[in-house]
């Protein structure tokens, strides 16, 4: 591809308060997923792997988190002499006072256009981390100029019984045009479907025509943010609509992060989403090998590099650099980087996020509906400090 | 001070594992290749700038080396150079010897502009200091300082010994002595005041050329003009790992969670290339006991003491004992590995059985294909 003729936005402003505590210090984008991976790093692989070399990251507040992993671009080849990384922290709406919306609004809208004119790229394609996804962009692109429309829409069709009444989900024509995107409650789906075609949030439109939708929403007072403007845009009867078939999970509350990373552990699903020809990309690490010693025993697992493992885990996600005491027993759990287990400790149905410390011989039990959760860097030391939600 | 690390040895006694390959890039431990130590050593010691020579097969060591960013090495004014063999208007530049190499070089090192060279091998495992080993070379006002390591009587007699007085000076050099003795055994690593290596090296190029060798020729020739060289003992651990036998101990050794090597230790980091590979993924039937594993591997099968190199698969019931497999390696299911080296990209089919002994390492080459025909029709 021509260099440029195609950029990308990363939306990272996305509903977070049903993963807390897990979204407390960071944006959902930054979430960490599947053994060593963040949200983000999906998206940032499928523009990767469509040869576009400028990105915008518009971000809820800070980027501290964002700005730590993804850095200069390098790992996901954002890092060239063209293009490059572009972050826009504290663009959101939402958390501006109602005095000051009107000024807070118009850079708002200005930070788009402004990233959109200076790309010189003539289409763009806006993702956000909440779908987990390996879309390939280039096909996209090609759909999206084969049709001839401003703008094209992604969804996918679930099973009736995966989409919750909240859900995006598009409507589509005979012709496979869009003409809506709903929540499933207010679209007007038959009764009887037994497929649905969700919204992943994906959309690719002309840069000229995205601008033109921005300085009018602005002029209007909106305050809906960038999805919003897509939405309604989506209503003017030209988008087309580009089905994606393969993995897809869609993490809105606890209980979708937590079986997503135990999907993760079925080997289709490894397989599709890690070693298709689209490769996933992250932020690399240094880290030694993982290390299983004599008495311990794994199985069902996906584990990170720099582990050390005594104990017993069974169906679990362990991230990097996790350290597992003599006689605990794991299983059915997402145990995040850095984090550390006591000897004689069971864990069961429980999400520990990053750094945290389990003293020995402890009780951590949740169960599958409702994974326990211990927010980043807390230290348990004893069984009266584990409380349940 | 200037690194120059002599990377360009084919290490014929690795047979089928460096016949496509230099030896410095062969991988080792489950995420390195044996030359990462010693550039990880240069990265931590502070050595900025660092010419790496090479000459036998380059090909993947070059594309693992890239620009050093891997190993913060990548500095605008300095950073990792590789120094391959050139033609020139007074003929081709082939390295005849260690010695020769850096000879070959003196425009590359007289850009650095350095005071002192520190000359390394790219073929052992270890950790060390070189700025502990500067500051030695500086007290002792010398000429040049060989790193040593104590070794035992039985193994002297394999090394360069160097006899030393009472002030650490070196009196006397044998190569692979009969009767050793000292047990100092030279390391093949020198730090040099490159000033006056550069005259011995242009005055011996001008008239017979003799000074070819570090360790044959030029240490004898400094010692023989009275140049102050002493040397620095180093007491860590340091394996030459030139030899099949000595590789695949060297990754048993690296495997024990008490190795002195200490490879965990964060503030002595051993940098590699690292790619961006999925975990590994154990699944129900995996066995895996008392072993080193790593990123985008997939264990069906059982492993026991022993390592994972990147992206190896690893099938049902096939048993994987005592042994190194190299990154990409695919093991079918059924498959005995005892006590054996696996070569990247080897594919080892169904129900094959290379199994070798504490007395014979079995080998798979580079991209060898052992047993299981059936297997690639499925």
């Amino acid at each position: 591809m021509k260099k440029n003729r195609l950029c990308a936005i990363i939306n990272l402003i996305e509903p977070a308060e049903a993963l807390l505590p897990l979204t407390e210090q960071r944006p959902l984008g930054t979430l960490p997923f599947a053994g060593r991976y963040r949200l983000l790093d999906f998206p940032l692989s499928c523009i990767s792997n469509a040869g576009i070399n400028t990105v915008a990251l518009f971000l809820p507040r800070n980027g501290r988190s964002v700005g730590d992993h993804v850095r200069s671009g390098k790992d996901w080849d954002l890092d060239s002499l063209r293009g490059g990384v572009f972050t826009f922290p504290y663009n959101d709406l939402a958390v501006v006072a109602a005095q000051q919306q009107a000024e807070a609004r118009h850079h708002f809208y200005d930070n788009y256009i402004q990233f959109l004119r200076k790309s010189g790229a003539e289409y763009v394609v806006i993702l956000g981390t909440q779908n987990v996804n390996n879309i390939d962009i280039s096909a996209l692109w090609r759909y999206h100029q084969q049709r001839n429309n401003e703008m094209t829409t992604v969804y996918k069709f679930l099973p009736a019984e995966q989409v919750a009444a909240d859900d995006q989900v598009v409507t589509l024509t005979e012709y496979g045009k869009a003409t809506s995107i709903l929540p499933l409650a207010e679209a007007n789906i038959p009764a009887a479907a037994t497929m649905v075609p969700k919204s992943l949030a994906i959309h690719m439109i002309d840069v000229r025509r995205l601008i033109e939708l921005l300085q009018e929403a602005n002029r209007e007072g909106q305050a809906g943010g960038l999805n919003l403007v897509l939405k309604h845009a989506v209503m003017q009867n030209n988008t087309s609509a580009f089905e994606y078939t393969g993995f897809q999970a869609n993490i809105r509350s606890i209980q979708d992060f937590y079986a997503a990373n135990m999907q993760m552990l079925l080997e289709k699903n490894y397989q599709a989403l890690f070693f298709s020809e689209r490769q996933i990309l992250t932020k690399v690490k240094n880290e030694i090998p993982s290390f299983f010693s004599r008495d311990s025993q794994v199985e069902n697992c996906l584990v990170g590099t720099g582990s050390y493992i005594e104990g017993t885990v069974t169906h679990s996600v362990i991230f990097r650099n996790v350290l597992i005491n003599r006689r605990a027993r794991i299983s059915d759990s997402v145990i995040m980087q850095g984090s550390r287990i006591g000897a004689g400790t069971v864990i069961e149905h429980a999400i520990l996020d990053k750094s945290v410390v389990i003293g020995p011989n402890l009780k951590l039990i949740g169960t599958a509906e409702q994974p326990l959760v211990i927010g980043k860097g807390q230290h348990v030391y004893q069984q009266k400090e584990v409380v349940t939600q | 001070m200037l690194g120059i690390i002599l990377a360009g040895g084919q290490g014929t006694r690795l047979g089928k594992l460096t016949k496509s390959t230099a030896k410095p890039a062969v991988p080792f431990g489950g995420r390195y290749r044996i030359i990462d130590f010693t550039l990880s050593n240069c990265a931590n010691s502070g050595i900025d700038t660092v010419g790496v020579i090479t000459q036998y097969k380059p090909l993947e060591l070059n594309a693992h080396i890239g620009n050093g960013a891997s190993w913060g090495l990548s500095e605008q004014n300095g950073g990792v150079t590789v120094l391959q063999p050139y033609s020139a208007s007074d003929g081709e530049k082939w390295f005849k010897g260690t010695a020769h190499a850096i000879y070959q070089n003196i425009e590359y090192i007289d850009r650095m502009n350095p005071t002192y060279v520190l000359i390394l091998s790219g073929d052992h495992i270890y950790k060390m200091d070189y700025e502990a080993m500067l500051a030695y070379h500086q007290a002792k006002k010398a000429s040049l300082t060989v790193g040593v390591i104590p070794v035992t009587n039985e193994e002297a007699k394999r090394f360069g010994i160097m006899n030393t007085d009472e002030t650490e000076r070196i009196i006397q050099f044998e190569e692979k002595p009969e009767q050793p003795k000292s047990n100092l055994a030279s390391m093949g690593i020198y730090i040099f005041n490159w000033a006056t290596l550069k005259k011995y090296l242009q005055d011996s190029y001008a008239t017979d050329g003799s000074l070819e060798d570090f360790g044959h020729d030029v240490i004898p020739a400094y010692l023989e003009h009275n140049e102050a060289v002493f040397a620095y003992a180093f007491d860590g651990y340091w394996r030459d790992v030139g030899t099949i036998y000595s590789l695949w101990q060297s990754n048993m050794e690296f495997l024990s969670p008490n190795s002195t090597l200490n490879i965990g230790d964060r503030n002595w980091r051993i940098y590699s290339k690292a790619l961006a590979l999925p975990p590994m993924l154990l699944t129900e039937s995996a066995k895996v006991k008392n072993s080193m594993i790593v990123d985008g591997c997939y264990v069906a099968g059982t492993v026991t003491h022993s390592i994972l190199s990147q992206n190896v698969k690893v099938g049902e019931n096939s048993v994987v004992k005592d042994s190194m497999v190299m990154p990409n390696a695919v093991i079918g299911k059924d498959v005995v590995i005892d006590h054996a080296l696996i070569g990247e990209r080897a594919i080892i089919g169904d129900g094959a059985r290379v199994v070798g002994s504490n007395e014979e390492i079995a080998v798979a080459g580079y991209r060898e294909v052992l047993g299981g025909e059936q297997h690639e029709k499925e």
